[in-house]
């Protein structure tokens, strides 16, 4: 997938911003922003859904309308037939996908047995919770085996047993060669998925990287300690020669020491150890929510809220 | 805003265009509305209820009532009444009450109210009834406990001054019949006792019954109807106002119902976001062919059923040389533009909008045209050739529901430049209708926010 110097307007909201962006296949992409950065629209315009004002946009080779039968795709906004039967659904998407009609209700009953949702292929898609009508989607968009999937926000809304299910089966589907470009507010599940990650904000992108390399660079100068008797050591810790600050981590158990520019880490967790008995020292790591949150932070806060009749 | 919806121009291309996707779309179009409940009995099981009445009406007909036998008394004056009486019911003798199986009786009853005999043919009775006259100044109470128990049919009481030559208005024939006696017996009974009743006043004041009875017939009429041209032909006004409002309704509802369920399902499938993943799998234009293919099997389904009840009515009545071949052939043709042309208005409307309370607004200035046939079908069919049928002929949509009413209506065949032309702007009008609504659908399935204004729907249609 290739875009380069992709622009859509509307009105005077310029949603994405000369986007270049280069997928290889069999990669795993992360694209990632807050709410309006213009992930969906790049999506859409990915998908052929719209056009863009400016700039080329390749996928598979050619426009994503001759190529409807290699991708699938699970857009941000989904819905099902309410009244349609689940396994009917699955073979009328089948179908449009271009797969043969034999066969196609076993493999719809198969998927649906690997996504945990036995027993439901009669039911009609209202009588299924809103988890279970988003992993059907999911269903919808890869029953043809595609060889470019893109999924839009796939694990909103379901909860972490499920979640856990469908990122499981997007390791599995990227194993097997297949290329992945999935859009997520859900940082852990992007560091835990995404070989590479694309961060786009106020539809600009502001970060493109393998996902190693991104959380290496922005990782903080820091080490992160659990002390056996919990945060009243933390006086104790603020006296280390080269200690910046003392603050609380994440989890609330451990307390972060940030160091001074030019620190040896080393000598800092040396006098760490020696100061207080500790359960756990390690150097601090960044994670994709930090990184996140700071470039979004830095590059003018959050985008503007979706503009009214936009596509 | 919607300004920028025109240029948010979805990328439509008749690349990759594939039929099969097509076709998958269109019976699911077509199965999900034809095999519902609401759809099998409104659309499907009436018709086809009438269908089956209409076919089974000869068998009906033809069943023989049980025959009608018994006594009736008759209490009067001279006896002329039930003499006159038993005469009456000596000519249902056989089961043929026609009076043309009864040549012999000049003074049958029912021949001095030629009126009567016009209301409808009535259905063949078996009648052995036999007659007993007693005198008004027997025990009447006697008689009327004998039909209460069951030993007659009736016992008829005509007061003497019923025979005078200038009886009171608010004199009766009084008969009394057994509370289980069926209607059509009483109807019988009464009917011969009044017929009787004159007869027998006649004859007491030496009247010329069948003088009376020639000058009381009412003519018949045949009439004709001078064209333009200086032709003629026969006319017969109920059909000539029935006619073509059958055709042109017929058309109307198949066109519309077929329609309508396109504008819902298009709100449906936006409303319900499924819109997206369909567009995922296939190209706008691709899903709109769909539908409207779809929907037009509906459409198709709808007409053949009511006009099999149609025209098995018309054979049945033997007026089926009233609707030639080449009119239903034409009428198939219209009824193929008409289709297009609404179904296009209704599903790009039902992409523009959000909801059916917001489609309304869109809808009704098409819906005013659209009404043009109804609220003109008096005055078309009057004037079929006048120059307000020829002129609302020539524009869409409205033209092919004008010409069924015009050639359904007209005495001799509308010009063939007049037909020739119509078909061509009505089809140019088709194929505009048809290309609008394929760019509106395109810009309008993926819009949200506030529905657009007729000028916007404009617009996007314009759009690259």
């Amino acid at each position: 997938m290739r875009l380069r110097g992709v622009r859509k307007r509307f009105g005077s909201l310029e949603a994405v911003k000369s986007l270049d962006l280069e997928i290889e296949r069999g990669s795993l992409v992360g694209l990632l922003g807050p709410n309006g950065a213009g992930k969906s629209t790049a999506i859409r315009m990915i998908m052929s859904l719209i056009r863009p004002d400016e700039g080329e946009l390749a996928v598979l080779g050619g426009d994503a309308l001759d190529m409807k039968d290699r991708i699938g795709y699970l857009p941000e906004e989904r819905g099902l037939y309410r009244r349609m039967r689940v396994g009917e659904f699955l073979v009328y998407v089948g179908r449009l996908k271009g797969l043969p009609a034999q066969g196609l209700a076993l493999r719809a009953a198969q998927w649906l047995e690997r996504i945990e949702l036995p027993g439901v292929f009669k039911s009609r898609c209202q009588e299924l919770s809103k988890g279970m009508q988003q992993k059907v989607q999911f269903i919808a968009a890869v029953l043809h085996d595609p060889d470019l999937i893109v999924l839009d926000e796939p694990f909103s809304g379901l909860d972490p047993v499920n979640a856990r299910v469908l990122l499981d089966i997007v390791k599995e589907l990227q194993s097997q060669g297949r290329t992945i470009l999935l859009s997520t507010h859900q940082m852990a599940q992007a560091e835990q998925l995404c070989s590479r990650v694309v961060l786009i904000n106020r539809g600009e992108k502001i970060l493109d990287g393998a996902t190693a390399q991104v959380l290496e660079s922005h990782a903080p100068h820091a080490v992160e300690v659990e002390p056996l008797h919990g945060s009243r050591e933390a006086s104790r810790l603020a006296q280390i020669p080269g200690i910046a600050r003392v603050t609380g981590a994440v989890d609330a158990r451990a307390l972060v020491l940030e160091l001074v520019d030019g620190t040896d880490v080393r000598e800092v967790m040396a006098h760490a150890i020696a100061a207080v008995p500790c359960r756990r020292i390690e150097m601090a790591r960044a994670t994709l929510d930090d990184v996140f949150v700071r470039l979004v932070t830095t590059h003018g806060g959050h985008a503007r809220h979706e503009a009214r009749g936009r596509p | 805003m919607m300004e920028q919806a025109s240029r948010a121009v979805t990328a439509a291309s008749a690349a990759g265009f594939r039929f099969s996707r097509v076709a998958t779309i269109a019976w699911r179009e077509f199965k999900h509305t034809v095999f519902t409940k609401g759809f099998i009995i409104g659309a499907l099981a009436l018709p086809i209820v009438m269908f089956g009445v209409i076919g089974l009406m000869p068998f009906l007909i033809s069943d023989k009532p049980t025959p009608v036998q018994g006594t009736v008394v008759v209490a009067d004056e001279d006896g002329s009444v039930a003499r006159a009486i038993e005469a009456g019911f000596a000519q249902y003798r056989g089961g043929d009450e026609s009076p043309a199986a009864v040549p012999q009786q000049p003074n049958r009853p029912s021949d001095y109210f030629p009126g009567d005999a016009e209301i409808g043919t009535p259905q063949p009775i078996e009648v052995d009834i036999a007659v007993t006259r007693v005198a008004l100044t027997a025990d009447l109470q006697a008689e009327r406990a004998r039909v209460q128990s069951g030993n007659s049919l009736a016992f008829i009481e005509v007061p003497a001054a019923l025979l005078d030559k200038a009886p009171a208005a608010d004199l009766t024939l009084s008969v009394l019949v057994p509370t289980a006696s069926p209607a059509k017996t009483t109807a019988l009974i009464e009917r011969v006792a009044r017929e009787a009743t004159v007869v027998a006043r006649v004859e007491r004041h030496g009247g010329d019954l069948a003088a009376a009875r020639a000058m009381l017939r009412k003519p018949s009429t045949s009439t004709s109807r001078l064209s333009a041209r200086g032709g003629y032909a026969h006319e017969d006004i109920k059909i000539r106002m029935f006619l073509p409002g059958g055709f042109m309704m017929l058309m109307w509802i198949a066109a519309f119902t077929s329609a309508n369920q396109l504008l819902t399902t298009t709100i449906e499938e936006k409303s319900s976001k499924v819109i997206e993943v369909l567009l995922s799998a296939a190209s706008p234009l691709e899903l709109l062919a769909g539908k409207i293919l779809g929907q037009s099997a509906v459409s198709a389904l709808m007409l053949s059923t009511y006009g099999a009840v149609g025209l098995s009515g018309l054979a049945f009545a033997a007026m089926l040389d009233l609707v030639p071949i080449t009119t239903i052939l034409l009428f198939l043709v219209w009824f193929v533009m008409a289709y297009l042309m609404v179904a296009a208005i209704m599903t790009a409307v039902g992409s523009a909008v959000n909801d059916l309370r917001e489609a309304q607004s869109l809808v009704q200035p098409a819906m005013i045209v659209m009404m043009v046939p109804l609220i003109l079908w008096l005055p078309i069919t009057e004037n079929p050739t006048g120059w307000l049928a020829t002129i609302s002929s020539f524009i869409p949509p409205c033209g092919p529901f004008v010409m069924v009413l015009r050639t359904t209506a007209a005495i001799e065949p509308i010009p063939g430049w007049q037909v020739f032309a119509a078909l061509a702007v009505n089809a140019v009008g088709t194929v505009g209708f048809v290309w609008a609504a394929a760019r509106i659908f395109r810009v309008g399935v993926l819009m949200q926010g506030k529905p657009p204004t007729p000028r916007e729907l404009l617009r996007w249609a314009r759009a690259r």
